[in-house]
């Protein structure tokens, strides 16, 4: 079942141009969701008309299975989420900050020291949040995100802010969540490399546009079949018709020679019958794309 | 209940904020001039106390300045800085994502203004008790007003005025609801209130809301000299004024097309 499923959503601000065209995101309960895209793609856009605070203009939203708009508030109950920015009130202490949603949510007032716990926040409890670091303020946000115990966290770059100790805290926070309690996540970043060791499923948003959707195994793939072993020699078209004598496939480019990732012993194969044939080799290399790599190919496809 | 655990979080994020001082200072403003100005003067207030009319004088004196300036700016400012907070820490967001219909966000909010008032109320009405008796506890040659209280009439007018004030309350809701940038409500409120004072002698003035409670006063205190008494009940006017602009304030609000 699908968590969150958005089918063709397309929004357009005051200007005629879409922001989001035709946006199909499948978040799969239990899992966590890694929504990746440059600032400016349309990620919060996306988010903010998943939780309402932006209304629909076109295509559906379900939440938990059903229409987000037939059952707001019992949808709501269920989310927890940070948009952007924190949002506390600067002249509340941390701990007024959440008893004002633990009015509104109705749940355990020892659930508000819990969360705080959570977050390592308990000795700041009785301080004003404006006096708070951003990272501090992130972490209050996301204390007050899963104050009521939500089975589905939203969350838009949680991570800003933060301090690599404090991105570690975090991302591991979310997978006791995801693995412990069963919480789905559904989180945006612009970094790869900051959601990357813990997502399950990653979508990539470009432009308004929904590029890639999967699992972070698939995009692995992509990796391998997107390596290639790179020939530099002094007679490329002879090498070229020698390497198709191994039975592969090469092609030249920039006056090198690519042809698809080998293991050493071919590599080395190849090299020594070039040589024998009297073509000098001036520089053999392995192009292994990472990650990183591979999300920038997506969004500049 | 779920309106009032929506209320008691709302009235949460009042403490310690600019509106909330705001009630205790608009409160106890003009009593504390008042209280002064008897304590510097106070070997001249030995009669004044003994008089039959002395409570309706102070009443008069006190409610001056109130009824015709303090008031209408007091819920221009306050109506503005409870609706900041939600802009100033970027929290509109966060409360719509809360489990809430909407018109429970906007009429809880609401009824926490309209209670700042009804409180700015009770500080004003103690803060008049309290400069008329300090001076009497303090001084021995004044001693304490021989007039009794006219309860009714004084709850009649607290009634009266705090009935002229919802419009005004409700204008700026609306107006704050619509706009982040906190200068346009309060430019709005102060050009609306100044355009009213500045017609108060056209025959017409009633109909601008804002200055209901001066319009009160005057006829109250009986200083509203030739102007032409308004043909319909000002409260009643206030009333219609305070149901339509609720009602569009609602509906725009429900309306928006980004919430947060």
């Amino acid at each position: 079942m699908h968590s969150i499923e958005t089918i063709n959503l397309t929004h357009r601000f005051s200007g005629n141009e879409a922001v989001l065209s035709s946006i199909n995101l499948q978040v799969i309960e239990g899992t966590i969701y890694g929504f990746l895209g440059p600032n400016g793609a349309g990620k919060t856009t996306t988010l903010k008309l998943v939780l309402g605070l932006l209304k629909k203009q076109q295509g559906e939203i379900l939440v938990f299975g059903k229409p987000f708009a037939n059952d707001r508030v019992e949808t709501l109950r269920k989310i927890g989420s940070l948009i952007e920015s924190p949002s506390i009130y600067g002249h509340l202490t941390a701990i007024e900050n959440l008893r004002i949603l633990q009015k509104i949510y109705q749940c355990p007032k020892g659930r508000v020291a819990e969360v705080l716990d959570l977050v390592d926040l308990s000795r700041t409890r009785n301080k004003k949040a404006h006096q708070f670091s951003l990272g501090m303020k992130q972490r209050l946000s996301i204390a007050m995100a899963l104050l009521h115990k939500p089975s589905l966290l939203i969350l838009d770059e949680p991570t800003n802010g933060l301090d690599p100790n404090g991105i570690l805290e975090i991302r591991e926070l979310l997978q006791t969540l995801n693995r412990m309690h069963g919480i789905t996540i559904l989180i945006s970043s612009h970094l790869l490399f900051e959601i990357e060791k813990f997502v399950i499923h990653i979508g990539i948003i470009n432009k308004g546009r929904l590029l890639f959707q999967g699992t972070l195994a698939e995009l692995i793939s992509k990796r391998q079949q997107n390596s290639f072993v790179v020939f530099e020699t002094s007679n490329d078209s002879k090498a070229v018709q020698i390497i198709k004598e191994f039975g592969l496939s090469s092609r030249t480019e920039s006056g090198r020679i690519v042809m698809p990732l080998l293991d050493n012993e071919r590599i080395a194969a190849i090299n020594q019958r070039l040589v024998q044939n009297d073509i000098d080799v001036y520089q053999i290399s392995k192009v292994e794309n990472d990650l990183e790599r591979i999300f920038f190919d997506v969004i500049a496809e | 209940m779920i309106f009032l655990n929506s209320l008691q979080s709302e009235w949460l994020k009042k403490r310690r904020s600019l509106a909330a001082w705001l009630v205790i200072v608009g409160g106890f403003f003009t009593p504390s001039i008042i209280l002064m100005a008897r304590i510097k003067n106070a070997h001249k207030f030995s009669a004044a106390y003994q008089a039959d009319d002395f409570w309706i004088k102070l009443w008069n004196q006190s409610w001056e300045s109130m009824a015709a300036f303090l008031l209408p700016i007091g819920i221009i400012l306050a109506v503005g800085l409870i609706t900041q907070i939600e802009y100033k820490n970027n929290t509109w967001k966060q409360l719509h994502t809360t489990p809430q219909r909407l018109s429970t966000i906007f009429f809880a909010k609401f009824l926490v203004i309209l209670i700042m008032l009804a409180q700015a109320f009770v500080l004003f009405n103690i803060g008049i008790y309290l400069s008329a008796v300090i001076p009497a506890a303090l001084f021995n040659n004044i001693p304490y007003p021989i007039a009794p209280i006219p309860y009714r009439s004084f709850l009649s007018a607290n009634i009266n005025f705090f009935v002229d004030s919802l419009p005004i309350l409700a204008l700026q809701y609306l107006i704050s609801l619509q706009f982040k940038n906190f200068l346009v409500p309060i430019g709005a409120g102060f050009v609306i209130w100044f355009l009213g004072i500045g017609m108060l002698s056209w025959e017409y003035s009633y109909l601008s809301p804002y200055i209901h409670s001066t319009i009160d006063f005057l006829i109250g205190s009986g200083q509203f000299g030739n102007r032409k008494i308004p043909p319909m009940n000002i409260q009643l006017l206030a009333v219609i004024y305070f149901v339509i602009i609720t009602t569009v304030s609602y509906i725009l609000y429900v309306n928006k097309k980004e919430k947060g």
